[in-house]
């Protein structure tokens, strides 16, 4: 009964957890649910220097506009300025319709998408904020519009999707 | 009690600059790479979905002509096909004419207008009289006890281009300082020498129209600053223009 018979290591055989390797990896910790994402706190800046700073830039063109953000991004990172975020917002579509009125009513479409991405910088000292902006203004692409602002929590907000049922249901129990 | 009155009299001096507003020619080594790369781009692409349209009505001409097919038109074929599309655009196309990047004034050599060199920063320059002498300077003015230098600068700014101008200053802080010191004849007691500090501050609009230009003015990019400066003077100025 070779078939039969089961040569399962049990715990008295010297070969028993042979195939045992989970021993070896790292501990996992167990994974959580996804937590609610918490505003961090947004610190405005003393006299001397800005807090959270966003720099805001939006165009037609994706590749420009992203290729401009990496630039902005490594310059920071080369004059050791901490870069806290570095993330895009979502693109808008617009449809431009011509309403051509020669004879014939013709309507040629086209589709211009707006494209975002924001830096968000922290730590920026007063008297080399201006050197930054300057540097950043002369080297812009042409199409590029850029915006720096000091962040709110308006700007954290927009990045967030409202659940319409959620606070239905929230507002039913309480 | 007053403070002792200070050997150097103060001035606050403003560098207004006009932005670039195109980029600047791309150099060949750039150039080539630009090219390389787009190349690679498209042979590394797929078709887009106006490329596959006309493909496909391609296809479905040149079925008709070979076998005289009319069930295609059952297929509901298209009123507009998709390379008449590309005529119309490719004409549309046509009729746009970009801006020549070399303007009139570039042509002539006007150092007044500032529609010249587009692709760097211009400053302006204005001749003023120190001392007795005429010299081409920064527009300076004295500062005065109780306004701050920034204000000063502002004020000169004013002084010379009138009050109706789009100029924005970014930080209270000068970019950098100039001293020298009066002829002998002219030195006393509290008269050792001045004290320039300069400011940098950005032409938002171009439209100059309203600005009463009192003094002979030039909007020099940094190259042609040593052609109106003196040394000492430029070699400071120099230190802070980023280009």
């Amino acid at each position: 009964d070779a078939l039969l018979g089961c040569h399962r290591s049990y715990r008295s055989r010297p070969t028993h957890g042979i195939g045992k390797f989970k021993y070896l990896l790292p501990k996992e910790v167990p994974k959580k649910r996804k937590e609610k994402v918490q505003m961090k706190e947004i610190s405005a800046g003393n006299e001397y220097q800005y807090g959270d700073v966003n720099i805001q830039m939006t165009s037609n063109d994706l590749c420009l506009v992203e290729h401009f953000a990496q630039y902005v991004h490594r310059l920071c990172n080369r004059l050791s300025i901490r870069v806290n975020e570095s993330y895009a917002m979502p693109t808008r579509t617009n449809e431009v319709l011509f309403m051509e009125e020669r004879g014939s009513k013709m309507q040629l479409d086209a589709v211009l998408t707006t494209h975002q991405r924001v830096i968000q910088i922290h730590g920026l000292s007063s008297t080399f904020a201006p050197i930054l902006l300057e540097i950043i203004q002369s080297n812009q692409p042409e199409g590029v519009h850029l915006l720096m602002k000091q962040h709110t929590e308006a700007d954290f907000k927009s990045r967030l999707k409202s659940r319409p049922e959620l606070e239905e249901l929230l507002a039913e129990m309480s | 009690s007053a403070a002792p009155p200070r050997p150097w009299r103060l001035f606050g001096a403003m560098c207004l600059l006009r932005l670039p507003r195109i980029s600047q020619p791309l150099e060949k080594v750039e150039e080539e790479m630009a090219a390389l790369m787009d190349q690679i781009e498209l042979e590394k692409s797929h078709y887009s979905d106006h490329e596959m349209r006309k493909l496909e009505e391609e296809e479905q001409l040149k079925r008709k002509k070979e076998s005289l097919y009319d069930e295609d038109e059952a297929h509901g074929k298209t009123v507009v096909m998709a390379q008449d599309l590309e005529e119309k655009w490719e004409q549309k196309f046509l009729k746009f004419k970009a801006a020549s990047r070399i303007t009139d004034a570039d042509k002539s050599n006007d150092r007044t207008s500032l529609n010249r060199k587009l692709d760097s920063n211009l400053m302006l320059l204005v001749k003023q009289k120190i001392g007795d002498q005429e010299l081409w300077l920064l527009p300076q003015v004295e500062w005065q006890p109780g306004e701050t230098l920034r204000s000063t600068a502002e004020r000169a700014m004013a002084v010379f281009l009138g009050d109706h101008i789009q100029a924005k200053v970014l930080g209270n802080a000068p970019y950098g300082i100039y001293k020298y010191k009066f002829p002998r004849a002219m030195r006393t007691e509290n008269n050792v020498g001045a004290k320039v500090f300069f400011f940098k501050a950005f032409l938002q609009s171009s439209d100059l129209s309203q600005a009463e230009l009192k003094a002979d003015h030039l909007w020099v990019t940094r190259k042609e600053l040593g052609d109106y400066l003196k040394s000492e003077y430029l070699k400071k100025v120099n230190r802070f223009l980023l280009d």
